[in-house]
């Protein structure tokens, strides 16, 4: 069984002790392979022979230009172990672009359609492990067939979920994920663990780029974590060092951080039953470490979701005081992640006093002995920094600076000249810190350094000469980097003038102490002074002998910059008037504001990655545009646009708080454009109305005029409600039963109710339902305003495909009407009261055969109305009267006459109401009912 | 990915994988990704995660890996792994696809693995009798 051939090669390599040797072998090898395949005649053991030597070659990191074609025919052997040959030569040879994939596309979807499902798995391997456009294209429907297909196997479903999100990542386009949102989902109820873990992975991706068709999952992963977390139901094989399948509970508590917190008040409260028990397992810390990193994996996860939920809750702040005792362990990966989670909390919350207390244990984490956990002291500290610490913090970096690691210095100087930027409150203190910054590690301090500082001081007066004094200084200290000398040659230029009459800064000093420097210089470096000197000129022309001289002898360099500055500015200097002179150097106007250049240097260091963050390293400002957060700000715009325009906060220097200030925003920035809410194209064109199932008309015309009966039938499923209501408020039970004899799974039950209705689901519903069984759904229902169209439901389940039923519930406006019962004065006084049109409707109503005097007064009575006898004069006439509530827009109160007419077999209706879209309404749910004759049959 | 890039990146990471010291822990950066070694005595599994992934399962990823060889081969060694490579790339193709676990369960992946070796050897019987 074993290739003894490979074995032999493989020992050979082994014994070679020079890598002289090694080729000599090799190439021996590889010659005899090549002649062998031109042959031709080789039986399969062979080939798969050969292909692994080759395969072996190539891991050994040799150069493999031939043998694609016995691998690709291998695959099509009849024989299992040369077909796994050939398909795993293929995914070591073959990239994703080669040209080689056209040729196994077929062979490919042979062994998907095959009926042996070891093949199939062999077949998805391959796609999942080459996985080019041309794979995507051709054959992604066959694998999402293997995966919602009810006669797949576990084991091969699970490997289709994955290589569907190896397609998706690569060429989202290929994918019509919304389409498949629903079966895809659903999979997550799969009684299969491994099964679930596999789809999870894939809807987490999905669910990014398409959240609105996958909010079914939050659901179904909030129940799934109940069940795995709270209710400990899962097999035996699953659990790893007694923890219950820990990669699936850190992938369902992350896909859960991808969407906005739910609403639904009973699946908030069974996650927070789940992240409870979470953090109530980490209380001890297990001996083993397999077992230990399990339940901390989770515990991490678990806090970062609770983070995403609410980042003040009662939860967050247990956590908090785990990551206090983490952050002190022995264990640097726990350190690590401690310091890790925390910066996740300090970038989102608005309380960081908590995490402040921990501030010296932070900074001392700087001088960890592992470069990664020093990484991660220094994303929280920048995480956390605000005004009121920032001067700690920044003088603790900058003392840290000297002895940093090479790697982390540039980064470090980006994130101290931010802090200090957006934190300051003294000007001083901003340019003390930024020149300081310069003086001590120029080297790490990237252009957009000294641009943005020369920004500030030009839009800020107040800084001008404080700035000019201090660059004075530091250009006169002996280790002056260049850097410092173009920040002090371009605000010497602007605003020397400003400090010259102070001691030691004479016109002439200043000149001298920059051009001690000059012929040290980069070329660049060099243009600038000289345009420096030229300003001078204009600002202190007693000096202008001696910088003429400079000029002169500069007209005479061989760069052609420096000799063109310098014959222009000797030109203009030497003219009769001062006139251009004074023109050209005029001072320098204000910068227009936009974004930090140091922000987007940062950002764009963090880079691309595949799967998208749930928050970013920073202050709040920085987390506002992560996935959920998007697609949260959809529903609530948040008035508080991002404070990312930093010139603005430095100028108002009584900040008081970081990140939440309204005040300080510019209006109408660039920067501060409204996240553009997600695009519902995840809904594929219908709305729930288009959909309605047919023949629902006549189930619900039935129930109109009655709060009890059967909603929908057919032969599978049968739907009953029972409703009663009070004032306001209502209660609706559905009833849900399953006629077959086979498990209906999947089952799920959405309502869509208009606006000022709420219709709020009082506990949650199976995910299935047994042969022959019924199931209850109770809901509460409010009515807020007036309501004029009625709440939808939509059912769906699963029954080898995904069955959907649209329907309407009869929760008519009338079933919030009370009955009252009034005297003739009471009732006349009010009718006149009320008034004519538009508060008053009037309709002549003829109805098919005969008038039934009875059916008029049911169908009052059913729409809740209070009928008034001995009111009107004349009797068969009626006067009812009701009044209509809602929680928030108050009563209305409703009087109506319905006057028959025997004769002619018709009714005058007329309705007076304290508004008239009730009038209105009213008018018609009555209208439709006298008009209604139920259908003959009724079964 | 070019083979020049994949040899630079397997470069650079071994040697910073293998500059650093027993107590350190088992993450460290490497341009946009994380990397998460351990190491079994001399041998060292190294993996690369996007920052987003949760680390210290992936540090268990690698141990699950550890265990299914060792079951699968018996006190697992660095020539097993020689010998065997191409079992040890089948063996990790029924734990991960896509970088994303596939079967955590230690059972279920031996399972598919003794099957897969129980059709070899029965093919390489049918072949001996002709």
């Amino acid at each position: 069984m074993a290739m003894r051939g490979l074995t032999v090669f493989i020992a050979d390599i082994r014994n070679c002790r020079v890598r002289e040797l090694e080729e000599k072998r090799i190439n021996k090898e590889m010659a005899n392979i090549r002649t062998k395949f031109k042959d031709g005649s080789l039986s399969g053991y062979d080939k798969k022979k050969y292909v692994c030597k080759l395969l072996y070659m190539y891991i050994l990191g040799w150069d493999i230009d031939f043998g694609h074609m016995e691998a690709v025919n291998l695959i099509s052997s009849t024989k299992y172990s040369e077909k796994q040959i050939g398909y795993l030569g293929i995914t070591l040879l073959m990239h994703e672009n080669s040209d080689l994939v056209r040729l196994v596309v077929n062979s490919i979807r042979k062994d998907l359609d095959d009926n042996n499902e070891i093949h199939n798995c062999l077949a998805l391997h391959a796609i999942a492990n080459i996985g080019g456009r041309e794979m995507a294209e051709s054959l992604a429907s066959d694998v999402h067939r293997l995966l919602v297909s009810p006669n797949s196997k576990s084991f091969v479903k699970k490997k289709a979920a994955l290589t569907m999100l190896r397609l998706f990542r690569k060429h989202p386009d290929v994918i019509p994920a919304p389409d498949w949102a629903e079966r895809i989902t659903n999979i997550i109820d799969d009684y299969d663990l491994g099964v679930c873990l596999s789809v999870t992975s894939l809807i987490t991706a999905l669910a990014q780029q398409y959240p609105e068709a996958f909010m079914l999952a939050i659901p179904k992963a909030i129940m799934r974590l109940h069940k795995v977390i709270v209710e400990r139901d899962f097999s035996a094989d699953y659990v790893y060092y007694k923890i219950p399948i820990p990669w699936l509970q850190v992938k369902l508590l992350r896909l859960l951080q991808y969407f906005p917190p739910t609403e639904d008040p009973n699946m908030s409260e069974m996650l927070h039953n789940v992240l409870q028990t979470i953090i109530n397992n980490s209380q001890e810390t297990p001996r083993n470490v397999q077992h230990n990193n399990a339940q901390n994996a989770i515990l991490f996860e678990a806090i970062n979701l609770a983070i995403h939920l609410d980042c003040e809750s009662d939860i967050v702040r247990q956590a908090t005081n785990i990551l206090a005792r983490f952050i002190l362990s022995k264990e640097t990966n726990v350190r690590y992640l401690g310091l890790e989670t925390m910066a996740h909390l300090a970038a989102v919350t608005d309380e960081l006093d908590e995490i402040k207390k921990h501030e010296e244990t932070i900074i001392l984490s700087l001088r960890d002995k592992d470069i990664s956990v020093r990484r991660r002291g220094l994303d929280l500290l920048y995480s956390m920094c605000d005004v009121s610490n920032a001067k700690t913090i920044v003088s603790e970096l900058i003392r840290y600076l000297h002895i940093a690691d090479y790697a982390l210095r540039e980064e470090m100087v980006l994130k101290i000249a931010i802090m200090t930027e957006k934190y300051a409150t003294e000007h001083s203190w901003y340019v003390d810190v930024i020149l300081q910054l310069i003086s001590s590690a120029g080297d790490h301090v990237g252009e957009e350094v000294w641009y943005r500082v020369v920004q500030i001081v030009t839009n800020h007066e107040s800084l001008q000469e404080y700035s000019a004094k201090m660059v004075l200084h530091y250009m006169r200290s002996p280790h002056c980097h260049e850097n410092m000398l173009k920040v002090g040659g371009y605000i010497l230029g602007e605003y020397g003038h400003l400090i010259a009459n102070l001691p030691g800064a004479s016109p002439i000093e200043q000149f001298n102490t920059l051009h001690a420097r000059f012929g040290l210089c980069s070329l660049a470096t060099r243009a600038l002074l000289l345009s420096t000197y030229i300003k001078f000129i204009n600002l202190f022309p007693e000096i202008k002998g001696a910088i003429l001289a400079v000029f002169n002898q500069y007209r005479h360099v061989l760069d052609a910059e420096l000799q063109q500055r310098a014959c222009e500015y000797m030109a203009i200097a030497t003219m009769p008037t001062d006139d251009l002179l004074q023109t050209v150097c005029e001072e320098m106007p204000q910068f227009p504001e936009r974004e930090s250049a140091l922000l987007s240097r940062l950002n764009e260091r963090t880079g691309q990655t595949e799967d998208k963050r749930t928050w970013n390293i920073g202050g709040k400002d920085s987390n506002e545009k992560t996935p959920a957060n998007l697609l949260a700000a959809t529903k609530e715009r948040n008035e508080n646009g991002s404070v990312d325009d930093l010139v603005n906060s430095v100028s108002n220097t009584s900040i008081s708080a970081a990140g939440g200030e309204n005040g300080t925003v510019a209006p109408a920035n660039g920067s501060t454009a409204p996240p553009t809410p997600a695009a519902p194209a995840a809904k594929v064109g219908l709305t729930w109305k288009d959909q309605l199932a047919p023949g629902h008309e006549n189930w619900y015309n039935r129930l109109r005029d009655g709060t009890d009966g059967i909603l929908y039938e057919d032969s599978i499923l049968q739907i009953g409600i029972k409703s009663e209501y009070h004032g306001h408020l209502g209660r609706l039970a559905i009833y849900f039963g399953n006629k077959t004899h086979t498990q209906l799974n999947s089952f799920a039950v959405s309502v869509e109710s208009p606006e000022g209705l709420i219709v709020a689901n009082s506990h949650t519903l199976a995910t299935s339902i047994g042969p022959s069984t019924q199931i209850q759904q109770l809901y509460s229902l409010e009515c807020q305003q007036i309501v004029t169209e009625v709440p939808l439901i939509r059912i769906s389940y699963q029954a080898g495909s995904t069955q959907s039923i649209y329907l309407k519930l009869p929760v008519l406006m009338s079933r919030f009407i009370e009955p009252i019962q009034l005297s003739s004065a009471d009732f006349f006084g009010r009718w006149k009261q009320i008034g004519g049109a538009p508060r008053e409707v009037q309709e002549i109503i003829k109805v098919q055969g005969k008038i039934e005097l009875e059916r008029a007064r049911s169908i009052l009575v059913n729409h809740r109305l209070g009928i008034c006898e001995n009111v009107d004069p004349k009797p068969g006439n009626f006067v009812a009267t009701g009044v209509f509530n809602t929680s928030l827009s108050g009563k209305v109160g409703c009087l109506l006459r319905l006057e028959p007419n025997h004769e002619t077999n018709m009714y005058r209706l007329t309705i007076r109401t304290t508004s008239d879209v009730v009038s209105k309404h009213l008018k018609e749910i009555l209208h439709t009912a006298l008009l209604y004759r139920p259908a003959p049959s009724t079964r | 990915m070019s083979p020049k890039e994949k040899t630079k990146i397997i470069k650079d990471v071994t040697q910073l994988v293998l500059s650093r010291r027993t107590k350190m822990c088992n993450f460290l950066e490497y341009k946009d990704t994380k990397v998460i070694y351990r190491r079994y005595a001399s041998l060292f599994f190294i993996t690369g995660i996007d920052p987003n992934d949760n680390e210290l399962l992936t540090l268990e990823i690698i141990h699950r890996y550890v265990e299914v060889l060792d079951r699968y081969f018996g006190n697992v060694c660095e020539l097993d792994l020689i010998f065997n490579f191409h079992r040890a790339y089948f063996i990790l193709d029924e734990l991960l696809i896509a970088g994303e676990m596939q079967e955590s369960s230690k059972k279920t992946v031996l399972r598919v693995i003794t099957q897969q070796d129980a059709m070899e050897e029965e093919e390489a019987k049918e072949e001996a009798k002709k």
